[in-house]
């Protein structure tokens, strides 16, 4: 045989394997087209077998042109495998598809308690400030609930927090103003103390939508050298833009709490309008929520501070107050119910 | 404190302030102004009229047809259906055209087919509040004094164009408890000077007076009374009748209002006693009497104790001190003669007398917050010249004046003040002169020395005795919006929680996340919600002493009877089921009656309750013993403390179902199904509770981590089935497993992963698949070495629990 007439049939063996290959239609086809054409038995083998009568001249060459060709079947090959395979996975995705608008598997919700987590909110914004936490007994003393916050007994202004008794000297805490004293007590004349204090409180109140006997609050409490009435303005400033947005303000009005001398109450724009004035704020863009003032000067002395020396402020707020305010609560007692289908609307708080 | 904002302006120039514009400053200076609310409620063109005669009408037996001439220029015709209408009557008229509350209009009308012009109208109709009036005006058409001037406009005759302001006075302040002390407060915050009419008349005769006094308590540090006689008994004055009704206190006769008025006005109490009633004519000021009984002017027979004090005669109590009078000195209108006291009493005495009567008088609030002494002698006096003037009265002798020590030589305290002090404290530049002025303008008189400045605090204002309180002064009235923002200058401090609060937080995020509720019940309980769990018996509950309710009685010692009821609350409201947790405290005596502050103990409590809830892939079911052990254990995890569930006994527990926690030899907790009794007896279906104490898990909690290498070589593990009686504790056999294999060293896990009962398995017993997991750090293990192991662990196992390898 010469080169010439090999390298032709060459060339036609490899016309007929490139048009076959174009028509396989899946991976199976595939593999059997690759033992005919590019197998042990294919005719480019049995062709390659008569390489020998080549003259030594042409062998290398149609060695080449053999290698050539075996190359090129197979990058058609693996091209169209690889279409192929596109093409079958395509096929068997499309048939896998699921309805994704179904449900996912069930994993139980819970949620926080909305009063939780306004103390918790707050708790952030004072710890962030270097505020620390403390709380104490809901069962206090008269003493501390009451004489030593400026509240003798027979002081009229008990009025303003009616009290559960449990005997004549033990009593339900109306306010977490005990632990103002007892922090100062713990702290031994050491400053600076900036504490606050969530906690349950007790009043006799009858409950309706506003009121209930038993509720929350967060004291504060900061005594130091040189604390100012200022120093209060300034840090429930920063509070309020913590918790309220940073366009809130605060706006102090005179008020009496007989533990505080001067006090106040605290203002902040209106949630609900942003100060426009509407039905929560009675128009006036204004809602009041918490109590502060300066730590009256008996305080600190009855609790070992020389209000010659020290001086300081102390808050109060009620988280109740602020989470109905927040979260649109109209009547206190839907948190105390703990209803699921209340609880269940907090789940992204 | 509702104020007559007409009566003020007779003190402080308002003219160019309206109520709401005063209301405005008045808050924003510290005395809150709840509303200010117009006594005219929609009253227009209601002029004074006299009946001239009055027929009845024809076809209506109710119904008069009356002439009256309302100053119109004609005589008018108006059908009325009042009972008490009658010729001669001066009434209001509302002409046709007039307003009324209520948005009516007067037209003309036919009534039964006679023609009216006009309305005749009673007090209600006019907006009045009756509950305010004279008993006898408060039906029937509102008869006016004889000789009210007809067409007189009814608005201004009744001082309906006046306006009331509602003010929320904090209890510091009793000097605004009367209108001359409020005209103090807003000429200093308007800072205009008051006008006060300049002295009372002293109108008391010569002579001594026909009254001794005799003070034998320190509950009374001063009395004066004055003796009046000739009193003519008619009703008071319309303009003084209106002023009291503004102000919220009802008409009476004309003695009773004179006292009330003289109260408005001056902020101290009047009392007036029939002077024929006390024996000797002697007052004795004295301690009650314990068990003393004294019938009060409201009929009530009171028993009364040793911390009163009681105004009596020689023989008798015929008033409580401060309180209210006594029925056997009530003045009515056969009394000759009054007797008028006007006394200073000690406010603890009558605050604790009110609250122990349950009474609550104007005159008591005035006492209990303090008056001023300097008022005393003043408001006797006016009131003496209030009933000449008024009530044609005749003073007898001169006022009598009782005191117990002397009495102060000036009605001022004095008070140093720095300004510096004050500066820094508010963290506010404001001037000297500044602060002085406020000062001067609260009718304080301040001696300046530089830095040490005496201020003289006028009587009337008790509440000012320290340097804050002056400060307090000068920041309300230089204004609290003055105040800067400043920060705090301190060293910086690190702002953590402690571990405990930590530790609660953690807890109540493992606890949300794997899908329960927080809930926050209340604290008070009822030992009725408490019996089902024999609590009242194992641990009593602290009373309180004067519930608001049965069922919020005691204190409660347990949480589940709370958690229970938000349960039952739940399922009622066709809520399926859930699973909620609380934070929450038990309040625990050492013994009843209460001595000391009980234990408050701080639990985290959980319930689940009802069923799961259907869902696409699962079936509604109900929660089980394992739903909550694996919540327990995933709180445990998430804290690294290592605890174990011991079966447990408790009467309202299913006593199959239940199991105490235990770390170490130390109980944190219990879990359990509730007894289906219990359950029962408390109204709910069942569930299944568990409690873990707050502090414990603080103690044991571990959050150091020490990182194990990961392993270098291959691990096996084995599969074994063990058939065991079914009351063994598949947990204690898993201990037994792990003991066993401990000294191997191998062993590095052992997990149960079925349980199978039934067919192919003899009665009585269970087959425990477990999944034994092996694994050296140094080398892979042997198959000979594992399988000796696996040896051990069975023979171990058959020993201790007579468990036999399944093949
Ligand atoms: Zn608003």
């Amino acid at each position: 045989m010469d080169f010439e007439a090999l390298d032709v049939e060459l060339n036609g063996l490899r016309e007929t394997a490139l048009k076959r290959l174009g028509e396989v239609g899946d991976t199976r086809s595939l593999a059997d087209w690759r033992v005919e054409y590019m197998g042990k038995k294919s005719a480019i083998s049995t062709l390659s077998k008569q390489m020998g009568s080549l003259s030594a001249e042409d062998r290398p060459k149609f060695g080449q042109r053999m290698n050539e060709v075996r190359q090129a079947l197979e990058t058609a090959f693996a091209a169209r495998q690889a279409e192929l395979e596109r093409i079958e996975q395509a096929k068997r995705l499309a048939a896998e598809t699921i309805d994704v608008t179904l449900p996912g598997r069930r994993v139980p919700m819970g949620a926080i308690h909305p009063i939780s987590r306004v103390i918790r909110d707050i708790e952030e914004v004072f710890l962030g400030m270097g505020f620390s936490i403390v709380d104490g007994p809901e069962v206090e003393t008269d003493h501390y609930n009451f004489e030593l916050l400026n509240l003798p007994k027979d002081h009229p202004a008990r009025d303003m927090q009616d009290t559960f008794y449990l005997t004549e000297e033990l009593l339900l805490r109306t306010h977490t103003s005990p632990m103002q004293v007892r922090t100062m007590e713990r702290m031994r004349g050491e400053v600076p103390i900036k504490v606050i204090v969530p906690g349950r409180v007790y009043r006799r109140d009858e409950d309706d939508a506003t009121h209930s006997h038993a509720f929350t609050q967060i004291e504060g409490l900061v005594v130091d050298r040189g604390v100012r009435m200022s120093d209060l303005k300034g840090t429930l400033e920063t509070f309020a833009k913590a918790l309220f947005g940073p366009n809130q303000q605060v706006r102090l009005r005179p008020s009496y709490f007989p533990f505080t001398e001067p006090s106040t109450e605290v203002d902040v724009i209106c949630v609900h309008c942003q100060g426009d004035g509407c039905r929560v704020c009675k128009g006036t863009g204004w809602i009041e929520i918490l109590g502060a003032g300066m730590v009256h000067p008996r305080v600190l002395d009855m609790s070992g501070y020389d209000s010659q020396v020290y001086s300081g402020f102390a808050f109060g707020m009620g988280p109740e107050r602020i989470a109905m305010l927040k979260y649109g609560i109209s009547d206190i007692r839907l948190m105390y119910q703990n209803d699921l289908r209340f609880l269940s609307q907090f789940t992204g708080v | 404190m509702k104020v007559s904002y007409m009566w003020l302006s007779e003190y402080v120039d308002l003219d160019d302030l309206s109520p709401q514009a005063l209301a405005d400053r008045l808050t924003k200076a510290g005395l809150a102004v709840d509303g200010v609310e117009s006594r005219n409620q929609g009253v227009e063109g209601v002029v004074v009229g006299e009946v001239l005669s009055v027929e009845k009408h024809p076809d209506a037996e109710r119904l008069n047809v009356c002439a009256v001439d309302a100053g119109t220029g004609e005589i008018l015709q108006i059908v009325c259906g009042a009972p008490n209408v009658r010729a001669g009557i001066r009434v209001p008229v509302a002409l046709v055209g007039a307003k009324l509350p209520g948005d009516v209009k007067i037209k003309r009308a036919k009534l039964r087919g006679v023609e009216s012009n006009g309305m005749l109208c009673s007090a209600a109709e006019l907006g009045l509040d009756t509950r305010l009036l004279p008993a006898h005006q408060t039906t029937g058409l509102y008869i006016l004094p004889e000789g009210t001037p007809i067409g007189t406009d009814i608005v201004s005759l009744l001082q309906l164009d006046d306006a009331v302001l509602d003010v929320d006075l904090t209890p510091n302040r009793s000097d605004c408890l009367s209108i001359r002390g409020f005209a103090y407060e807003v000429a200093a915050i308007l800072k205009r000077p008051t006008t006060f009419p300049t002295t009372v008349d002293s109108l008391e005769s010569d002579g001594p007076s026909p009254l001794t006094v005799r003070l034998e308590t320190d509950g009374c540090s001063r009395y004066d009374a004055q003796v009046l006689e000739g009193i003519a008994s008619k009703p008071s004055p319309l303009w003084m009748q209106m002023r009291l009704m503004a102000m919220g206190i009802r008409s009476i006769d004309l003695v009773v209002d004179i006292t009330n008025y003289v109260m408005l006005e001056w902020g101290q109490p009047l009392h007036a006693f029939d002077a024929d009633t006390i024996a000797d004519s002697t007052i004795v000021v004295r301690q009650a009497r314990e068990g003393e009984v004294l019938v009060t002017l409201d009929g009530q027979s009171r028993t009364l104790t040793g911390d009163m004090i009681v105004i009596a005669d020689p023989d008798k109590a015929i008033g409580l001190a401060g309180v209210m009078g006594g029925e056997n000195s009530e003045i009515s209108g056969t009394t000759k003669r009054v007797v008028i006291e006007s006394a200073q009493f000690a406010g603890r005495a009558i605050r604790r007398t009110g609250q122990r009567l349950g009474l609550r008088s104007e005159a008591q609030q005035r006492f209990e917050k303090g008056i001023d002494p300097s008022a005393v002698r003043n408001a006797l006096a006016r009131a003496t010249e209030l009933l000449v003037r008024l009530a044609g009265a005749q003073p007898i002798g001169s006022m009598v004046t009782a005191h117990r020590g002397d009495l102060p030589a000036t009605a001022t305290t004095s008070v140093r003040f720095s300004p510096d002090a004050c500066r820094v404290s508010l963290g506010l530049d404001i001037s000297d002169a500044d602060m002085a002025g406020i000062l001067a303008s609260l009718g304080f008189v301040v001696t300046m020395h530089s830095d040490d400045w005496t201020v003289q605090v006028p009587s009337r204002r008790p509440d000012v005795v320290l340097q804050a309180d002056l400060v307090e002064e000068v920041a309300r009235l230089y204004g609290y919006d003055n105040i800067p923002s400043t920060h705090l200058v301190l060293p910086i401090t690190p702002g953590m929680r402690d571990g405990r609060q930590r530790l609660i937080e953690q807890v109540k995020d493992v606890l949300v996340g794997i899908g329960l509720y927080e809930v926050r019940s209340y604290a008070f309980t009822s030992p009725e919600a408490l019996r089902p769990m024999g609590m009242n018996e194992s641990q009593p509950p602290i009373p309180l002493m004067h519930p608001m309710s049965d069922e919020r009685g005691v204190l409660r010692t347990h949480l589940l009877p709370s958690l229970a009821e938000i349960a039952k609350h739940n399922l009622a409201h066709r809520v399926d089921g859930g699973a909620i947790f609380e934070v929450g405290r038990t309040y625990l005596a050492d013994a009843l009656p209460l001595t000391k502050q009980p234990i408050e103990r701080e639990q985290f409590a959980l319930l689940w309750f009802g069923e799961t809830g259907e869902s696409l892939r699962e079936k509604s079911r109900p929660y089980d013993f394992y739903d909550a052990k694996g919540a327990i254990e995933r709180v445990l995890a998430a804290l690294g403390v290592k605890a174990t569930f011991v079966r447990l006994e408790l009467t309202w527990l299913h006593p199959g179902r239940s199991a105490r926690i235990v770390v170490g030899d130390e109980e944190i907790g219990v879990i359990g199904e509730i007894h289906p009794a219990i359950a029962n007896d408390m109204g709910v279906p069942g569930g299944i509770y568990a409690e873990l104490d707050v502090q414990p898990l603080v103690k044991h909690r571990t959050m150091d981590v020490t990182v194990e290498p990961l392993p270098k070589f291959p691990g096996s593990r084995r599969d074994i089935a063990l058939l065991v009686q079914q009351e063994v504790p598949v947990g204690e056999l898993l201990e037994t497993i792990e003991m066993s294999a401990a000294s191997s060293g191998i062993l590095t896990g052992v997990q149960v992963f079925d349980v199978y009962m039934g067919q192919g398995i003899p009665e009585g017993h269970k087959s425990v698949a477990i999944a034994l997991h092996f694994q050296d750090s140094e080398r892979t293990l042997t198959d000979e070495e594992i399988e000796d192991t696996v040896q051990l662990v069975v023979t171990s196992a058959a020993v201790a629990h007579g468990a036999q390898l399944r093949s």
